[in-house]
């Protein structure tokens, strides 16, 4: 199959590009702070609750970019050609994204040039070396699926195969990521293989939100027809991922509360009750779940509508992957042998998120220059 | 007579019974740190710590001896063993409201095995478990993996910190400081694989003794008890 899409010249992208410079400067300004003064002056990450909102950010994009290779993937490899009308845009973001979600694992980690000492003395047994080898390989991938997307000529065969490894390293790189948090027994609320499960779905969820939402902006509403279809096919897709998303937290959520007394059901009742029930009821459940499933079932194929959907589910999202790392360590490790329960509490600082909108900024201006620089309308496929 | 035939029965059958579970009990408790009968690996000495915690009398003589001998930072929550306090509503027992803690040195540590560059180690000859800091990402995934928040991370060395058992000052003959400068000596150090050390005797003669979080089965070298 194949349909000539008429090429996009008047794309909005000087705003956008403006916006990433301002982000880009204003978190560089904070990255630059911290490299001087150090995490424990800039960041407020504690010993109790080391993990904050740079990797919750982290998780957030690469998972996002992951699920973008996912379709595309299904695009390439299993021959669902209504993606495949978009596939130059799918490997771009799946790149931008997972870039952006670099700069937040490298803002995290307290030595990042040691990361070197991942190749040279690796632990085979831990499941972030994987997160961080399936990750690379990602990386490694979609740039080739770039070239090949940007090449006058390519074989339908080796497209297809660098798509189903994309989607494949994209699965393993994601669930691994689930078990980096899954693999700690110390952590109740994370111990297990439901972040493994949860992580893929809602990534390949997101994916299909922010195709839908960024073709939505790149035509200013006014998607041709030969895409349209392809838009409201990804929409249907995200209903579907909200749905098995909460699924899948409904029935965590009553593992946890039934598990008592426990850590997990701690950090539940600090979801549902507790310290987070805003970011919980508001972020998780009214933004993430009830508004863009309402949108999605009254959409009838207006391609507005799930793109507000997929705007609005992005910020509920995003709650989902802070609330999930910060609760797993609220409830303290050492109140299990002193008898007492008392909740950790953790504030980002603004450093913090500073650095998180440059991950942000990062997107917004590699990703709309792209725009502005490149064709990125696929012609044929 | 019938009466009392199946009294006794009872009773024979109710020691059957609990024979298997002597074990758990503690009756014996070297049995418990034994490295063939529950699975630790040999080692050729076998550090282990028993903090008797009726003698503990909360001076924190030993966070400030271990804080000056290793020059850690003057960060509060930057320490390698802290003397926590429990709350007197939890325990009508004055003499059994402090509990040191520090690093259990578990010779089944999710430490070691989350660690993704092999910078968190256990040593081969004493079980006891070290960062090379020269190795140390910062990406903190032991510090979340830790049941007993025995490890911070330090800015100054760039790297995850944790208590060694002083292993330098082992390798000197000396004890770790923390006990040496136990004032009640609630703190006793030495080697498992030695019947005659300070720790197997103490162990033997203790009426009971306990790990910390026994269920993460991390098989802590570090044990509590209040019965001596």
């Amino acid at each position: 199959m194949s349909e000539f899409i008429m090429n996009n010249k008047n794309i909005p992208t000087i705003p956008f590009i403006l916006l990433g410079f301002i982000l880009c400067a204003v978190g560089g300004a904070a990255v630059v702070m911290t490299l001087v003064n150090g995490h424990e002056a800039m960041y407020g990450v504690t010993r109790d609750v080391p993990w904050g909102l740079l990797i919750s950010t982290y998780a957030y994009f690469v998972i996002i970019s992951t699920g973008i290779a996912f379709i595309g993937g299904l695009a390439h490899a299993f021959g669902f050609e209504k993606y495949a009308l978009i596939s130059k845009r799918i490997v771009v973001l799946a790149v931008v994204i997972l870039l952006a979600g670099f700069t937040q694992i490298l803002m995290e980690v307290g030595s990042p040039l040691k990361m070197i000492y991942m190749m040279i003395s690796p632990n085979f047994k831990a499941p972030i070396f994987w997160m961080g080898l399936f990750y690379g390989i990602e990386l490694v991938i979609l740039a080739f699926e770039l070239f090949l997307v940007f090449r006058k000529k390519s074989s339908h065969w080796i497209a297809a195969l660098t798509g189903f490894l994309a989607l494949f390293v994209g699965v393993l790189a994601t669930s691994n990521l689930g078990y980096v948090f899954g693999s700690l027994s110390a952590k109740a609320w994370y111990h297990g293989i439901y972040f493994s499960v949860f992580l893929v779905v809602s990534g390949v969820t997101a994916g299909a939100g922010v195709l839908v939402l960024v073709h939505y902006i790149v035509y200013k509403g006014r998607v041709p027809a030969g895409i349209s279809d392809s838009l409201t096919s990804l929409g249907k897709l995200m209903g579907g991922g909200i749905g098995v998303m909460s699924f899948l937290y409904l029935w965590k959520m009553i593992s946890s509360i039934s598990t008592s007394p426990g850590d997990a059901q701690v950090a539940a009742q600090a979801l549902i009750s507790g310290a987070m029930s805003i970011n919980f009821w508001a972020g998780e459940i009214l933004l993430a779940v009830v508004i863009p499933l309402l949108l999605i079932m009254t959409a009838k194929g207006r391609v507005g509508n799930i793109a507000l959907a997929g705007f609005v589910f992005l910020i509920g999202l995003f709650f989902t992957r802070y609330d999930f790392v910060i609760a797993g360590q609220l409830p303290l490790v050492k109140e299990g042998f002193i008898g007492s329960v008392q909740l950790a509490s953790y504030k980002p600082s603004m450093a913090e998120w500073l650095i998180y909108l440059f991950g942000f900024g990062v997107f917004f201006l590699l990703y709309f220059s792209a725009e502005k620089f490149l064709n990125l309308e696929t012609e044929h496929h | 007579m019938e009466r009392r035939l199946f009294i006794k029965g009872l009773g024979a059958i109710t020691l059957i019974t609990a024979l298997p579970f002597t074990d758990a009990l503690a009756l014996d408790g070297y049995h418990h740190v034994d490295p063939v009968r529950d699975g630790r690996p040999k080692k050729k000495h076998n550090y282990a710590m028993v903090i008797v915690q009726n003698r503990c009398i909360g001076c924190k003589a030993c966070e400030l001896s271990c804080k000056k001998t290793w020059n850690l930072s003057e960060k509060p929550e930057n320490y390698r063993t802290k003397v926590m306090y429990i709350g007197k509503a939890q325990s009508f027992n004055y003499r059994r409201s402090w509990m040191p803690v520090l690093c259990n040195q578990c010779d089944n540590p999710p430490c070691v095995s989350v660690c993704p560059t092999s910078a968190s180690y256990k040593r081969e000859e004493d079980g006891i478990i070290l960062v090379d800091p020269k190795k140390c990402i910062g990406c903190k995934t032991c510090m979340a993996g830790c049941p007993y928040d025995a490890r911070y991370y330090d800015e100054r060395i760039h790297s995850v910190d944790k208590c060694t058992f002083c292993q330098p000052r082992l390798e000197k003959g000396l004890e770790p400081a923390c006990v040496e400068n136990c004032l009640m000596g609630a703190r006793v150090f030495g080697d498992l694989n030695d019947p005659e050390s300070d720790v197997s005797k103490l162990l033997r003669k203790a009426m009971s003794y306990h790990v910390l979080k026994p269920e993460e089965g991390t098989k802590c070298n570090v044990f509590y008890t209040t019965r001596t």
